[in-house]
């Protein structure tokens, strides 16, 4: 279970790569020990880097970065107790697997008989054991993701840095790796620290998301929340999918967008407040033209599955809405959200 | 059938101009100049002078090769490394004297290395005492090591160059200190560009000549100023095909054993 103990800190770290563009802008974050902790964001948007500075591959350009209280950038990489997975995987290729995973262990001058226990364990645990011998040219990118994990795994790193690691998987395989990764972190009680572009990737896995935009950290929370309470519409548009609208507010409980009004359970706002309004398309309900509180015609209808995603033109916004019953092309509908599933979002003013 | 018939020039070519020659120098080899087979020509190639020359040969085109990996390789780890990369300024440099021909820069070291050379005036501006070794082996291995060093530069310099960084984080990120990333990771990595450089430079070494004959003051004879002798001076072409056949049996049985080293083939690929 995850401690209340700080295990890495942050503090308002900035990176800027060739003078002009901030590649981290600000960034404050703690992570604790044992958090299965995600950096989801667009490519682009700093969340490598700030994986590259805890593993001692960057440094900020301004900031602190703190590991149990005491100042992490004067060790170099090579002394931290941190260990990356790569998105590439990065195997010695002039090792077989089995030296691969002992690499870190022989460096730690460790003896020949406890390389061999551990090293026969970490491939027992990613299910590679009979492959000791075996050229890493010679496994397929799965396995190879396996050893790659195992190679960092077996040192017991206090923090393990994954960058991407199931980017290169088919979309089954990807599935059944996140539920083991998310399984080992369990049972060996690692901190992880997890980066990815996948927004199902890290809702699945983690405790805490950040979602990450233009060097800076838009959101940070527990899954749930961010999906439910997106903070703006950056986050609301990168998890999962959103119909975000300009909208305006009169007065509390009370938003104008697509040329109607709804109730709405958010207040706090400035009277006629621009504000931008999110709602999810399995939060709009189908119904008769004569129930809605919206009227409009459905545009497309794609299958996607388990439910059909149907665009619907009001007239002043197309509604994307995903419902399990299908409604023709050219059809007249009406669309009904209750106000708990009406998002108001203040616009984001900076960038 | 098309694609054979697009091979036609090649096969034209290998044939003209090395199977064909290869085929003369077997037969010069074992004939005598009457055109009778004869083994005479080979068997005096086994004469204590002539393998006093073969050793003298083999033995400093090792030396080369040995110098050439001591001073090659601190050269193309430094521009394959971070700060030099971007400017190709160097390694144009380094490559530049192989654009002139090798007679025209053996004859400039020939002038820098005099008595009275460029070297000796620099010392004695410096007040040393004036040194002579035109004429000795070392002057022959300098100019060997100067003439064939690139050829271990640039082979080692790509295999570095092509290495992946994340190959050396992750080294450094599983408790590598710098000296260990280069021992364990970088150097092993780079063996197959070492090899492809060791071949590029034994080859040329062990064959030179003119080279020695320059430098050496004509003491230092090498296998290929023995065989350059037998054609252009001498006049006997079945002695000068026996050695050349000699050589030629040397450097396949050396390849050999350089490609077993590199079983990947991920080298040069000569061969």
């Amino acid at each position: 279970m995850v401690e209340d103990m700080r295990l890495i800190e942050l503090k308002h770290v900035s990176k800027v790569f060739g003078g002009e563009t901030h590649a981290l802008n600000d960034v404050s974050l703690y992570i604790r020990k044992r958090e299965f902790i995600t950096l989801l964001g667009p490519s682009g948007c700093g969340k490598t880097t700030l994986l590259r500075i805890i593993g001692g591959f960057e440094y900020p350009t301004s900031g602190e970065v703190l590991f149990e209280g005491k100042d992490l950038l004067a060790i170099p990489a090579y002394k931290r107790r941190v260990n990356t997975v790569f998105q590439k995987y990065a195997l010695f290729n002039h090792l077989n697997i089995y030296d691969n995973i002992a690499f870190g262990l022989k460096l730690r001058k460790m003896p020949a008989d406890e390389i061999d226990r551990r090293v026969k364990r970490m491939l027992a645990l990613v299910k590679m054991t009979g492959y000791e011998k075996r050229s890493v040219d010679a496994i397929s990118g799965g396995q190879q993701q396996r050893i790659a994990i195992a190679r960092a795994l077996v040192n017991e790193p206090e923090v393990l840095l994954l960058d991407e690691p199931l980017g290169a998987l088919d979309l089954k395989l990807r599935k059944e790796m996140q539920l083991e990764l998310k399984s080992m972190q369990q049972e060996l009680g690692i901190t992880f620290i997890y980066v990815t572009h996948d927004q199902e990737e890290a809702l699945t896995m983690s405790d805490t998301v950040a979602v990450m935009n233009a060097g800076r950290i838009q959101q940070i929370g527990d899954p749930k929340r961010i999906y439910d309470e997106p903070k703006n519409a950056f986050v609301a548009d990168f998890i999962g999918e959103s119909n975000i609208l300009d909208g305006v507010m009169p007065r509390d409980e009370v938003v104008v967008f697509a040329d109607t009004r709804f109730e709405c359970v958010d207040k706090g706002f400035a009277p006629d407040e621009r504000v931008d309004v999110v709602v999810r398309p399995e939060d709009i309900e189908i119904t008769t033209p004569e129930m809605g509180m919206l009227r409009g015609t459905v545009h497309s209808v794609v299958f996607k599955g388990v439910h059909y995603e149907m665009m619907v033109d009001t007239g002043a916004f197309r509604f994307k809405v995903h419902s399990t019953a299908m409604h023709a092309v050219g059809s007249e509908v009406g669309l009904r959200v209750v106000p708990f599933n009406i998002h108001i979002m203040k616009k984001v003013t900076d960038e | 059938m098309k694609r054979s018939w697009f091979a036609g020039p090649y096969a034209l070519w290998m044939i003209l101009f090395t199977i064909a020659p290869l085929l003369f120098v077997v037969y010069y080899a074992f004939t005598n100049t009457q055109g009778a087979f004869s083994m005479a020509s080979f068997l005096k190639a086994f004469d204590g002078q002539y393998l006093t020359i073969l050793w003298r040969s083999l033995y400093l085109a090792f030396l080369c090769t040995v110098l050439c990996f001591i001073v090659g390789y601190p050269a193309a780890y430094f521009l394959a490394s971070k700060d030099f990369s971007r400017s190709q300024t160097l390694l144009v440099l380094i490559l530049l004297p192989m654009w002139m021909n090798f007679l025209l820069r053996t004859y400039a070291m020939m002038s820098i290395l005099e008595d009275n050379g460029l070297l000796n005036q620099f010392l004695k501006n410096l007040g040393l005492n004036p040194i002579s070794i035109l004429g000795t082996q070392g002057a022959v291995l300098l100019g060997m090591v100067y003439n064939y060093v690139p050829f271990m530069i640039l082979p080692i310099h790509t295999s570095l160059k092509k290495m992946d960084v994340r190959v050396i984080e992750a080294a450094q990120d599983l408790g590598a200190s710098p000296v260990n990333v280069f021992r364990r990771v970088v150097f092993p990595l780079s063996i197959p560009g070492v090899i492809s450089g060791v071949t590029m430079v034994f080859m040329p070494a062990v064959t030179t000549f003119a080279i020695s004959r320059l430098l050496g003051s004509g003491m230092f004879l090498l296998y290929g100023d023995l065989i350059e002798k037998q054609f252009l001076e001498l006049n006997n072409w079945n002695f000068g095909s026996s050695l050349s056949m000699i050589m030629m049996v040397l450097i396949i049985i050396s390849i050999g054993l350089l490609n077993k080293a590199d079983p990947k083939k991920e080298g040069s690929g000569v061969l």
